[in-house]
């Protein structure tokens, strides 16, 4: 008992001093973001002014009407919308669907297929790009191309290009494996005494119960596609095909001095992920933590 | 009938990912191999060069230098990375209150696209006008061209990278120490152990293999490190940000020699097969012992 209370005093002091320290390091962390939006809301003049405050003399909230009227941004959110519900939705069907496949049913091969398939978490997407490009420039019958896939730019310049290589995806097919392998065996007897084929199981059964592996692939999909920068970079060249991240990159070179239209753009193009990412805070931490850590 | 039926539906539920992941993954990497003995640009076909390539990029100063660069940027990248996310995260463990608050602000720069982090810092490291050159001047220090300085671009580069992948690691150490049974920390403090003492001896052996994946993965990550380096320094000034992912782009795509950036690409390739095999060795060690 007398112990006890010793230690209830030791917490005291060290918990105010524990708070205290990450208060400062929280504050830290965010304050280029503060910053970043502070500066978004000053005045022209006070962004040339090199003794100016943190916050703003006068909160200038037009800068985002300014801001969002260079530029398409109406056209770089729809095309990053695009992009990102149809890789999103594509891979989670595709990856689920496979990685159920390899989990649960036994074909000939299936160990060959899966290794083959498990390579690809050692191939950096900066070695494929080159064979990507001028693959996609050669799709037949596509964008100006003839039948062998010469003369026009294929699918490059497309949404075909941003969102059909991200349809697969080796950790996508990994994880999800991983997540099948957890049923019992009971339940696929059960499947197949109820005359179910193994389609008709995954889509009554497995599926149903798949909610926190779409949650997972969903979020590292989602924000691997909406942030994407070196892809749209490569593959897209027209102002209608640019994404939002591209639109920010290509807005920063033509009104580099307008710092304050900038932050209020970076702001604008930040705001979806962050607001995702503390309404589903807890699925977004369980995302990132591999099967190995949390064993 | 059905049976036959049965035998094949596996392949065509799988046929989706397996087909998109040969096309796009496993025949561009085979694909890259052979370019990389091969003169190829996009106007010309090209041809056969055999070692060529590979002996141009043991000579060529500016791919060295990519080269270097990288391996600054991952050993000063990952180290002070993994250290810190550890102590933010041993803070967190300590059953202080609002954890999901202080965990939502260390992480917040992670969900941020690279491209916004880096129009963030751009105007924080203005030679002008930005906020970092007026703090150091209120303390009498001359205000730098952060960006612009051979000198300083890389070290700010890395900063820049550590600060947003802080969030990531302290996540993975948490879930980690979660895992450290309490009685281990009981029997210490009946022992006599401070918390310091405890710190050292009990959590950073028991989260080893988290700090092994930690590295593995955040080592993986400096290697193909390009879009901060392209947005904020674009390589320079005097290609003393380049990087090996940055080289590649910029051969490939601004100078049209496919064949020569393939054989840089393979390069990358090949480190991260070995990093990947270290790893795969590691592990197998691991679960044997």
């Amino acid at each position: 008992m007398k112990k006890k209370v010793k230690t209830m005093k030791m917490r005291y002091p060290a918990n105010v001093l524990l708070m205290a320290g990450l208060t400062v390091v929280s504050i830290l962390m965010i304050a280029p973001l503060l910053i970043m939006i502070f500066t978004s809301l000053k005045g022209d003049s006070e962004i040339a002014n090199t003794t100016g405050s943190l916050l703003p003399k006068e909160w200038k909230f037009e800068n985002y009407l300014l801001a969002m009227q260079v530029g398409n941004w109406a056209v770089y959110f729809k095309n990053s919308l695009i992009v990102t519900v149809l890789a999103v939705g594509g891979s989670l069907i595709f990856n689920s669907l496979s990685g159920y496949t390899f989990a649960r049913v036994t074909f000939k091969g299936r160990d060959l297929i899966f290794i083959a398939l498990l390579l690809g978490l050692m191939v950096p997407p900066q070695v494929t790009i080159i064979p990507q490009f001028i693959l996609l420039k050669s799709v037949p019958l596509f964008g100006g191309n003839d039948l062998f896939g010469q003369g026009g730019q294929g699918w490059l310049d497309s949404y075909y290009a941003l969102i059909v290589p991200e349809l697969s995806g080796s950790l996508g097919i990994f994880l999800a494996r991983q997540f099948y392998l957890g049923f019992p065996r009971e339940m696929d007897e059960a499947a197949s005494i109820d005359g179910s084929g193994i389609f008709r199981s995954y889509w009554r059964i497995y599926l149903p119960l798949s909610g926190p592996l779409l949650a997972t692939l969903g979020i590292l999909k989602t924000v691997h596609v909406w942030n994407d920068f070196f892809h749209p970079l490569i593959y897209t060249n027209s102002e209608a095909m640019r994404t939002i991240q591209l639109g920010l990159q290509v807005f920063h070179g033509q009104y580099e001095i307008k710092f304050n239209l900038l932050m209020a753009a970076s702001v604008v193009v930040s705001l979806p992920l962050c607001i995702a990412f503390f309404v589903f805070q807890r699925h977004f931490v369980q995302s990132l933590i591999p099967t190995s850590v949390k064993g | 009938m059905i049976s036959r039926w049965n035998r094949i539906l596996p392949y065509i539920m799988i046929f989706p990912n397996v087909a998109i992941y040969f096309v796009f993954i496993f025949i561009p990497v085979l694909w890259a191999i052979y370019l990389s003995f091969t003169n190829y640009t996009i106007l010309n076909p090209g041809g056969w060069v055999g070692l060529s390539n590979y002996e141009t990029l043991l000579k060529d100063g500016i791919f060295h230098k990519a080269f270097w660069n990288t391996m600054v940027f991952w050993v000063l990248k990952v180290i002070p990375t993994i250290i810190l996310g550890l102590i933010v995260a041993a803070m967190l463990n300590a059953g202080i209150r609002a954890v999901a608050l202080f965990r939502g602000a260390i992480y917040l720069p992670g969900v941020l696209s690279s491209v916004a982090v880096s129009m963030a810092w751009l105007w924080l490291l203005h030679p002008r006008n930005g906020p970092i050159n007026a703090i150091i001047k209120m303390i009498g220090i001359p205000p730098q061209n952060w960006l612009q300085d051979p000198e300083l671009a890389l070290p700010v580069v890395i900063v820049v990278s550590i600060w947003t992948n802080i969030g990531f690691a302290m996540i993975i150490y948490l879930a980690g120490l979660q895992g450290i049974p309490t009685h281990l920390y009981e029997a210490a403090s009946i022992d006599g152990a401070t918390g310091l003492k405890k710190f050292v001896y009990i959590t950073v052996p028991m989260l080893k293999p988290i700090t092994f994946f930690l590295f593995i993965t955040l080592t993986i990550r400096s290697f193909q490190v390009f879009d901060i380096v392209y947005i904020l320094t674009g390589g320079g000034p005097l290609n003393s940000t380049t990087t090996i992912v940055n080289q590649i782009v910029k051969t490939a795509f601004e100078e049209y020699n496919m064949g020569y950036a393939s054989a840089q690409a393979i390069v990358l390739l090949l480190i991260t097969i070995i990093v990947t095999m270290v790893n795969y060795r590691v592990g197998s060690k691991r679960t044997m012992d």
